[in-house]
């Protein structure tokens, strides 16, 4: 599946009542199966992006358009929230900077939870062998609170990767890890996303991380609402 | 998972917030639905309209006291009538099917004791034997069909049995064990539950007291009964009763003397020779002559067993039946019935007179004159509607001091009057709690909601829109209060079973407990609309929940 993205906008509204811009991103192509890394600075829009792209949130302007090989494109801007809501669970994998795991679900019902919301039916090998290819295997009915935050992250990993989606959309998915956790984690988004074929806009601020991927974007090129990161940051690692 | 799953998931996530809420809808729905049970059962018992008897003749008085004390045996009999008002009616076979005379006044440890004749059990009142197409049990014979059969369900050759007295319609006693009482010897049948309640059982024998009307001052009396027969279970009051033989409930000395007063006082007579503080108790010999029948009756004759046990002399010897049975016949001083084979004759013991003699045979002789025999009431099958109005108002404009009603009509009113609005206020209340239950739901929900809007966010980024989360919630208010209701019903259950027992101590018939009606179903369904309705409120919360913003807060 490919991204589009044409002359999108979104402003908020700041305190005093004046209208600021967030985003501002005239165009942003994302080929099929490509793993794309886009770095920024915090505050410079990259989750805004993100939640605009997952239609989580909808746009003042513009089109975010995704093309399927099976559903021909699909502009989710013009959907409404409801069919948003069904295209983000069926073709779109999520990875939070916190994992956002349920509490009181076991890793493998935060897994299957993810798939609860597409009106296919569960698939419980998938999700074990989801959790067996990021090291949980002997940690299936463990809930999050009994997991470190490196195998909380990987049961994240696994969760976003659910519905063999065609786009995975991670934000930070390594913020809060340490360098070691964090490679591994990265390294199973990309061979997962490899294994099912989706696409990956990976943001980040970390160069280390963004440059493994296949192609890096630095945020305040595409978007004209971002301030540029400084020189060091852009620096080769 | 499905939605089930995750319903149940969450529920068990916050246990002790989803175990109170079910507790509250448990306990609303339980009362409800005791309430209801309690309300169906006591319109099917208190307007029950299958009584084998259309009419109850008794004292002029409360028609429901009279009803109650006939039919239930609770409260004290409202008064007494002369044993001439049953003849009459008995032998008014114009418009009388059937009519069984009711003495009552005393107990055997707290169980009522009846003076009444066979022909209550369907048998002949003078000989105690079956009538034609029931055996020595009362139980009909094969290839006879009962006589309360419709002519139209009668086959062309069908015998038909004796029409005989049915306690409720279709539905006469029959005996277990045993046999009917000999309708003058101190024997008694008793009812099926008698022998769980007083350890009486066939063989035994036992002495009554009186039934001071709920004061502990209780009197035995010195008469002694054989119980001969234990009667089938009726599922009514009946099943608590004792039942002995006219004659031999009259014969016990003390109601000699207090239907003396009451036929004194319905006669206009001095009261004053019954005054024992004036006249201490000197020996006095059965009477033995017949009282004139009163010209005009009072118009309200005194309770039943008006007499003073305190002030009564106790005997201070006397031989049992069965010592008397057995004993050398010795004629008395005052034995003024010479030439009789009486092992036993009424005489004095300190002063008190036995109006009875027994016979080597263990029949009994009453002394007492008919016409100074008094009853609680009668039981009257009468020949059909025009028949019981006819006798209805015959009865209410003589001069006999008694009074006929409808017992169903009366139980009817009962519960119009009584019942039906205390059950109405139950139920009310019921809905009340109810209702509350469906708050406690909404609130719990709601705070639960207010806890959850990340996992809401969550959920809402992983592809659920805003209906199924909606849907979610409601699903969970909904499970928990058809849950909590469905437990509520069978603690309901429970409850009304326990009401039952009640019940059956204090009146003798039993709830049907067991069994549902569609009332507790429709009950079920509007607790399970209205929890579903409670987690609108908190599901419409989650539905406009923020997704970016709870997932950025978190």
């Amino acid at each position: 599946m490919s991204l589009a993205i044409r002359n999108l906008a979104k402003r908020f509204v700041a305190p005093d009542g004046s209208a600021v811009p967030v985003i501002d991103v005239p165009s942003l192509d994302i080929p099929a199966g490509q793993h794309v890394a886009l770095i920024g600075s915090s505050g410079s829009g990259k989750t805004t992006l993100l939640h605009l792209i997952a239609g989580i949130v909808t746009p003042d302007a513009g089109t975010i358009t995704f093309d399927l090989p099976a559903a021909g494109s699909t502009d989710i801007t013009a959907l409404s929230e409801a069919q948003r809501d069904v295209f983000r669970g069926r073709h779109l994998g999520y990875i939070f900077q916190t994992h956002h795991l349920l509490g009181g679900f076991t890793a493998l019902e935060n897994v299957l939870l993810g798939m609860s919301f597409t009106n296919r039916k569960a698939d419980p090998a998938w999700a074990k062998h989801l959790l067996t290819e990021v090291g949980l295997a002997d940690r299936l009915d463990y809930k999050p609170g009994k997991l470190s935050v490196g195998q909380q992250q990987r049961v994240a990993v696994a969760r976003a990767l659910a519905n063999r989606p065609s786009l995975v959309l991670a934000d930070e998915p390594t913020g809060a890890l340490d360098p070691t956790n964090a490679q591994q984690v990265l390294e199973l988004i990309r061979k997962l996303c490899k294994e099912v074929g989706a696409s990956l806009l990976l943001v980040s601020h970390d160069l280390a991380i963004a440059r493994q991927l296949e192609t890096v974007l630095t945020l305040s090129d595409i978007n004209r609402a971002s301030k540029p990161l400084p020189a060091p940051a852009l620096a080769p690692g | 998972m499905n939605p089930f799953q995750l319903v149940l998931k969450q529920m068990r996530q916050r246990a002790l917030s989803t175990w109170l809420t079910l507790l509250a809808v448990l306990l609303g729905s339980a009362l409800a639905v005791a309430v209801l049970i309690l309300q169906r059962e006591s319109r099917a018992l208190f307007t029950q309209s299958d009584f084998g008897y259309d009419l109850i003749v008794g004292s002029k008085g409360s028609p429901m006291q009279l009803v109650l004390n006939t039919t239930y045996h609770v409260d004290k009999s409202p008064g007494n009538i002369r044993y001439i008002v049953y003849e009459a009616i008995r032998n008014n076979r114009f418009q009388v099917k059937h009519a069984i005379p009711y003495a009552v006044g005393d107990q055997y440890k707290g169980l009522r004791v009846a003076g009444t004749t066979a022909a209550l059990f369907g048998f002949d009142e003078f000989t105690g034997q079956p009538p034609a197409g029931y055996d020595d049990k009362g139980k009909l014979l094969p290839g006879y069909l009962p006589a309360s059969t419709r002519a139209e369900d009668r086959p062309a050759d069908a015998k038909v049995a004796a029409d005989v007295f049915e306690i409720r319609f279709g539905k006469k006693f029959t005996l277990a064990q045993g046999r009917v009482f000999h309708p003058r010897k101190f024997e008694a049948v008793i009812g099926s539950e008698v022998t769980d309640r007083t350890g009486l059982k066939m063989g035994d024998t036992f002495k009554v007291t009186h039934d001071t009307g709920g004061s502990s001052k209780l009197d035995e009396h010195d008469e002694e009964w054989t119980v001969v027969g234990v009667l089938d279970k009726t599922f009514t009051a009946e099943d608590r009763v004792i039942y002995i033989p006219l004659p031999t409930f009259f014969a016990i000395p003390k109601h000699e003397e207090a239907m003396d007063v009451q036929t004194a006082m319905q006669t206009g007579e001095d009261l004053s020779k019954f005054d024992k503080s004036k006249k201490p108790a000197t020996t006095t010999t059965a009477p033995a002559t017949t009282q004139s029948a009163p010209a005009t009756a009072p118009a309200a004759p005194p309770p039943a067993h008006a007499h003073d046990h305190k002030s009564d002399p106790k005997p201070t010897t006397r031989p049992t039946t069965t010592q008397a049975t057995a004993a050398v016949h010795k004629p008395d001083e005052d034995d003024e019935e010479d030439g009789h084979d009486h092992s036993h004759h009424g005489h004095s013991h300190g002063g008190m007179k036995y109006p009875y003699l027994i016979n080597r045979d263990g029949t009994i002789d009453l002394r007492l004159p008919k016409d100074r025999w008094m009853l609680s009431a009668i039981l009257v099958r009468t020949r059909g509607g025009a028949a019981n109005m006819g006798l209805t108002y015959q009865l209410a404009n003589s001069p006999s001091g008694a009074m006929g009603v409808n017992p169903a009509s009366v139980m009817r009113e009962f519960f119009t009057t009584f019942l039906g609005p205390t059950t109405l206020l139950l139920l009310v209340i019921a809905v009340m709690v109810a209702v509350t239950a469906a708050v406690s739901i909404l609130v719990s929900i709601y705070n639960a909601v207010s806890a959850r809007q990340r996992e809401i966010a969550i959920m809402r980024a992983l592809g659920a829109t805003r209906g199924k989360v909606l849907s979610l919630i409601c699903l969970e208010a909904g499970v928990i209060g058809a849950v909590g209701g469905f437990l509520g019903l069978l603690l309901g259950h429970f409850v009304a079973r326990v009401l039952s027992a009640v019940f059956e101590a204090r009146m003798g018939v039993q709830l049907d407990w067991l069994s549902t009606s569609w009332h507790e179903w429709v009950y079920l369904g509007s607790i399970i609309v209205l929890s579903v309705l409670a987690g609108l409120v908190p599901g419409l919360k989650a539905y406009r929940t923020p997704v970016a913003t709870n997932l950025v807060a978190a």
